[in-house]
């Protein structure tokens, strides 16, 4: 029960309540709106203006409407940085995530000792600053490296070209992600199925399901919604892939290896920058990880949740 | 029937040698290159030409020093903790004020704003790394060390908010309440009822963020070109182009640059997992 005196200090506080929730808010607000909303609303403005470096703010600059989105889907470079992004997706969906998976599983259901020891080793790249990763490969698959040594053991005549053909070049950046981020999808995994309930497997067992049938008709119906989470993690994933290409490639042999943030950042940083053409590829990524959140919505609405 | 038991027995071993092999395989595919480079390491460059896949024998450590010199380790250390923990500490504090004005004090904007914060949780931010350097050019941060800590701690701020959030739903509003009629104002609770009680969540978020500041690249390599504020994954790539026919140095570079986040990993592996976990639930 309220007293009188307790409901005069509630309705003084409505005031004080206001006042405190923007004081608790309003810093990490304001934080948040000029590091990440207006950049991503300003670099749409900027790739339809003629802006070429030089002063950013107040400077008089002519509306050109999308003519540098027309250039960038002119460039063949813009197709061959997209073509590596879908390879880098494929190769999440059809490496990372089914081995993920399967490993997880197996952990999941102790059909393997040393657990903990398995499960730390597999995650462990994951851990390991990306550009000592990507330094590190660039060694590793060159000529003088560990990989090509390996290869003349077998074939003494080996010649390694890998990162210099381009029409291979991808091979070993693709084979580098598959190595990284194979335990990221596996803990994803493994999280999830610890969330199913024991009991429920055990009578599955004791039914009289074998590992496959147990597996088949309680574990994937049970991770669905995750398992498409999964997949939609990977097309994010590849959008965000710069770092690692950026150490070991730098997107050569002539551009064979880049992905559309390199593409940007080459465009923005390298050589004389076309500010408007990377703020139109800019704008170009904004767009997919919007489309990537609405589709992520519609999955959640779709599978309940993300359990 | 006894024989049909034996048999399963004999099969879920064989099972059970099948699984160890691939783990095994798996495993040591993981930790192959990685022992390589420790390996080439502790070789001397023309001893590294000579042998390049064998043990090092004599195990030569100078390259260590020589390599912690040339790369100005002890500067790109330094940063590196500095934007780590400070990034780490505004962020837990930003975004848990928040957090609790989002889950305790009914207000019409919380709706829009809580929103907006768990769209950048999906946000790709290589997307925005152009304007954000053009703008961190223009008002002058260009080449600054808050000039890097301000989109550091921007980052940071949409999962902290996300996962603080759910958690401080969960703290029952009683407390906050019972603690209003004793004449506590907000600032007051959030600082001595609310941010203790976090401490779970402000773990899993702590471990989030210094994993990402740590190994962060993309935006400090175009923010930063000055030596003295880079940090040691910008530093790091010196060993990539102009030294990277000095082999010896080159592997000793980077094992110094693998080496904390290994410590760490072996120290924290339970709570990196399950903070990883924790943070794909929302991409």
């Amino acid at each position: 029960m309220l007293t009188l005196e307790d409901s005069v200090k509630i309705t003084t506080s409505k005031g004080e309540e206001r006042w405190a929730y923007w004081l608790l808010v309003l810093p990490a607000v304001l934080l948040y709106f000029a590091v990440i909303t207006f950049p991503t609303i300003f670099s749409i403005y900027l790739s339809m203006t003629n802006f070429s470096g030089g002063q950013l703010f107040g400077a008089e600059l002519t509306f050109v409407g999308f003519r540098h989105y027309g250039e960038m889907f002119k460039d063949p470079y813009f197709w061959l940085a997209l073509k590596n992004n879908f390879y880098i997706i494929l190769v999440s969906v059809f490496g990372q995530i089914p081995i993920g998976f399967v490993l997880a599983y197996v952990l999941f259901r102790k059909l393997v000792g040393l657990q903990n020891f398995f499960q730390t080793m597999v995650y462990l790249p994951n851990t390991i600053s990306t550009i000592v990763i990507g330094v590190m490969f660039q060694s590793f698959f060159s000529p003088y490296g560990a990989y090509t040594e390996l290869l003349k053991k077998i074939n003494p005549t080996y010649e390694n070209t890998l990162m210099l053909d381009p029409n291979l070049a991808m091979i070993p950046v693709l084979i580098v992600i598959l190595w990284m981020y194979t335990g990221y999808y596996m803990i994803i995994f493994l999280a999830n199925m610890q969330k199913i309930d024991q009991s429920v497997i055990e009578a599955c067992r004791i039914d009289g399901a074998n590992e496959f049938q147990t597996l088949r008709f309680l574990i994937l119906p049970a991770l669905s919604g995750v398992i498409v989470t999964t997949a939609i993690l990977a097309i994010s994933g590849s959008l965000k892939s710069f770092d690692l290409i950026f150490a070991m490639t730098a997107g050569n042999p002539a551009r064979r290896t880049s992905v559309l943030s390199l593409y940007m950042f080459d465009n923005a940083f390298r050589g004389s920058p076309d500010y408007p053409l990377a703020n139109a590829i800019s704008t170009f990524m904004v767009a997919l990880s919007f489309l990537l959140i609405i589709v992520v919505r519609a999955v959640e609405k779709r599978f309940g949740g993300r359990e | 029937m006894g024989r049909e038991i034996r048999h399963k027995t004999r099969a879920a071993l064989v099972y059970r040698f099948i699984m160890y092999l691939v783990f095994g395989i798996i495993t040591f595919l993981t930790i192959y290159p990685l022992l390589w480079l420790v390996m080439s390491s502790l070789k001397t460059t023309q001893a590294f030409q000579m042998d390049r896949l064998g043990l090092p024998n004599p195990i030569f450590l100078k390259n260590y020093p020589m390599a912690w010199k040339i790369g100005h380790f002890d500067v790109l250390f330094s940063n590196s903790v500095f934007y780590t923990i400070t990034t780490t500490i505004v962020v837990l504090i930003l975004s848990f004020a928040a957090a609790f004005g989002f889950a305790k004090i009914p207000s019409r904007f919380t709706g829009f704003l809580h929103g907006s914060f768990v769209i950048g949780i999906l946000l790709t931010l290589q997307s925005i790394m152009v304007p954000l350097f053009l703008m961190t050019n223009a008002v002058g941060l260009y080449n600054t060390r808050i000039g890097i800590l301000i989109p550091y701690i921007g980052i940071g701020l949409p999962m902290g908010i996300y996962l603080g959030t759910e958690y401080i739903k969960s703290i029952p509003d009683a407390l906050i309440e019972s603690a209003r009629l004793e004449g506590a104002g907000y600032l007051k609770i959030f600082f001595s009822i609310i941010a203790p009680m976090t401490k779970p969540v402000a773990i899993t978020l702590a471990i989030i963020s210094f994993t990402g500041i740590w190994n962060e690249f993309m935006l400090i390599n175009i923010l930063a070109s000055k030596e003295a504020i880079k940090s040691l994954p910008v530093g790091i790539l010196k060993f990539s182009g102009a030294l990277a026919t000095d082999y010896g140095k080159q592997f000793a570079a980077l094992s110094i640059g693998m080496a904390p986040m290994l410590a760490f990993y072996a120290l924290f592996h339970k709570q990196i997992t399950q903070g990883v976990s924790a943070g794909a639930v929302k991409g």
